[in-house]
């Protein structure tokens, strides 16, 4: 079974965009920053039209409309594509098929909002975003929209210098990308698991004569997958 | 070839498409066709990294990459006057007509109820004690009443402005939520459009009965014919919502659901449009107590002919042809 929540969407170029759907924490969070900026937005227009009587009242119910309804919807459409709090939370709202959102979409899954919140406080978008590997609520659904996390994590980092090891025998593809993805996480795992993984892979491994750790002389097979040799810094050797 | 030699070989077109997505990123000038180029190669190196498994690291630089570039090439760029324009005289009195069984379902939904609901206020004026608060009544007693302090009669420029904003917040919601409910298989909708037919029935019903007829039909005369037009297409836009689910056709559930969607959200700016237009024509016309009955019988006749002519009639295709071909010629 599959762990991660991530979604791919394929272009018309052939490659899959790989998503990665914000479940409810970070939305909620969201959602609850939202809420303040647009109670301080509020408050801050009824002081200015206080003094203008019942026009004033006018314009502050005509703001709570702008507010309550229109305000995702204007910012959803920006380049950001988010609104303050899911700016704030690293999030964005994309077309599910990875796309930037239409203005019929923004308007769709905002409007649906209240379909959401019955029967009280979100309670429909929160069973649905709790069901759904994409945490979609039912605007999303109706509307196709997917809310992302906007910026890439990097769980792997560089592969770290090692002297270049020929494996006793041919790796396979998936072999290859194993030992190779091991070594990229060489300075987010602990040097105990680093190691401990690293004898998992010990067949593979030339006999020790150097001395070396089984994760050093592992890390020199990982450059000599990527094309590292002994001796010179010759590329291009094939494999 | 190897991860290394792959990176070396091509790191610099990637450094270049960096690039003119930084600056198309922040600028509204850039060279789009270098972007397309780029963007294009870059899918192909991903493809490659993919199939090859090269290393993660790699294969993500690439997917950073290509996604930030999609992003920026797929936008719309297609906002403005002229999309709006076009929405009020083609899309939406079109979308209105594409769901006349819809219409005609939420129609009698809400002027079936409406009328029963009005005769029997009419007949029996206790009759409305079961839908509304003894309150209420004497509230709307009071407003149409003929006394000369009476709501809608006296009310002077600031009074109007506060009605607007009024009307603006209340009348709006419930439009949008009338919509909204439809995703529950219509019954939502149903219940929204039902509740407000019974509820303004009864009403003028009661009111009509207490000899308030003058007041009450030449306030409400005007205002209606985008009100009440505009709460029945958002019902028929709820219950489209609503049965794309129950019977999705040859679509899964979902994709019926959007399709739904999308096209239903069209009749729902029409909606927004009317409410305005209602909300404006009540507050400041309806309300000004120095304009004849007679003379807000005939304006308001004139509207519901206008309302009912536009919904049926403008932007059928050969109007939308002709728009079209000026729209070519001006641009």
């Amino acid at each position: 079974m599959r762990l991660d929540t991530l979604y791919t969407a394929e272009t018309p170029e052939g490659i899959a965009l790989s998503l990665r759907p914000a479940g409810l924490v970070a939305r909620g969070l969201a959602y609850l920053i939202d809420l303040a900026i647009r109670l301080g937005i509020f408050f801050a227009i009824s002081i200015v039209v206080g003094v203008m009587g019942k026009m004033g009242v006018g314009i502050l119910l005509i703001s709570y409309f702008c507010l309550e309804w229109l305000y995702p919807v204007v910012f959803e459409l920006t380049r950001a594509a988010a609104t303050p709090g899911k700016r704030v939370m690293g999030l964005r709202v994309v077309m599910d098929s990875g796309l930037p959102v239409t203005p019929a979409a923004a308007l769709t899954r905002n409007l649906l909002r209240a379909a959401d919140f019955v029967p009280a406080f979100y309670g429909a978008g929160i069973v649905s975003m709790l069901w759904r590997r994409d945490s979609k609520r039912l605007g999303d659904l109706a509307a196709g929209t997917l809310v992302v996390f906007s910026d890439p994590v990097s769980l792997h980092g560089d592969v770290p210098a090692a002297e270049p090891r020929a494996p006793v025998r041919p790796l396979s593809a998936r072999e290859q990308l194993a030992v190779v993805s091991w070594a990229g996480r060489a300075t987010r795992l602990t040097p105990e698991r680093f190691d401990e993984l690293a004898r998992v892979a010990e067949p593979v491994l030339e006999p020790d004569t150097s001395g070396a750790s089984v994760s050093q002389r592992l890390l020199g097979v990982a450059q000599w997958v990527l094309g590292r040799r002994a001796g010179a810094d010759a590329r291009g050797g094939g494999r | 070839m190897t991860p290394l030699d792959f990176e070396a070989a091509y790191a610099p077109l990637w450094s270049e498409l960096e690039a003119v997505i930084a600056v198309a990123e922040t600028r509204r000038k850039f060279d789009a066709a270098r972007l397309a180029t780029l963007y294009r190669r870059v899918c192909e190196h991903l493809a490659l990294a993919q199939a090859r498994a090269y290393p993660i690291h790699l294969t993500q630089r690439l997917e950073t990459l290509t996604q930030s570039a999609h992003r920026l090439i797929y936008r719309r760029h297609d906002y403005g006057l002229a999309r709006l324009g076009r929405l009020a005289l083609v899309d939406f009195p079109e979308a209105v007509r594409a769901h006349r069984a819809y219409l005609l379902v939420a129609a009698l939904m809400f002027f079936v109820p409406l009328l029963a609901a009005g005769w029997a206020a009419y007949r029996d004026p206790g009759f409305i004690l079961h839908l509304l608060d003894a309150k209420d009544v004497q509230q709307f007693d009071a407003m149409y009443g003929s006394r000369a302090e009476s709501l809608g009669r006296t009310r002077n420029a600031s009074d109007d402005w506060q009605m607007f904003g009024y009307y603006v917040m209340h009348n709006i919601g419930i439009g949008f939520r009338c919509f909204a409910a439809g995703i529950f298989a219509g019954v939502g909708s149903a219940v929204v459009v039902v509740f407000n037919g019974t509820q303004i029935g009864a009403v003028g019903g009661y009111l009509i009965a207490a000899g308030h007829a003058e007041n009450f039909l030449s306030f409400v005369v005007t205002h209606s014919a985008f009100e009440l037009t505009a709460i029945v297409l958002a019902g028929a836009a709820g219950l489209r919502l609503g049965y794309s689910w129950i019977a999705p056709g040859r679509h899964t559930r979902l994709e019926a659901l959007r399709l739904a969607a999308r096209h239903a959200v069209v009749i729902v700016y029409g909606v927004i449009g009317l409410l305005l237009v209602a909300a404006a024509v009540e507050a400041f016309w309806s309300s000004a107590r120095w304009v004849a009955p007679a003379v807000k019988y005939g304006v308001g006749g004139a509207c519901w002919l206008l309302v009912l002519a536009y919904l049926g009639w403008q932007g059928r295709p050969r109007a939308a042809a002709a728009d079209a071909k000026k729209a070519g010629d001006a641009g």
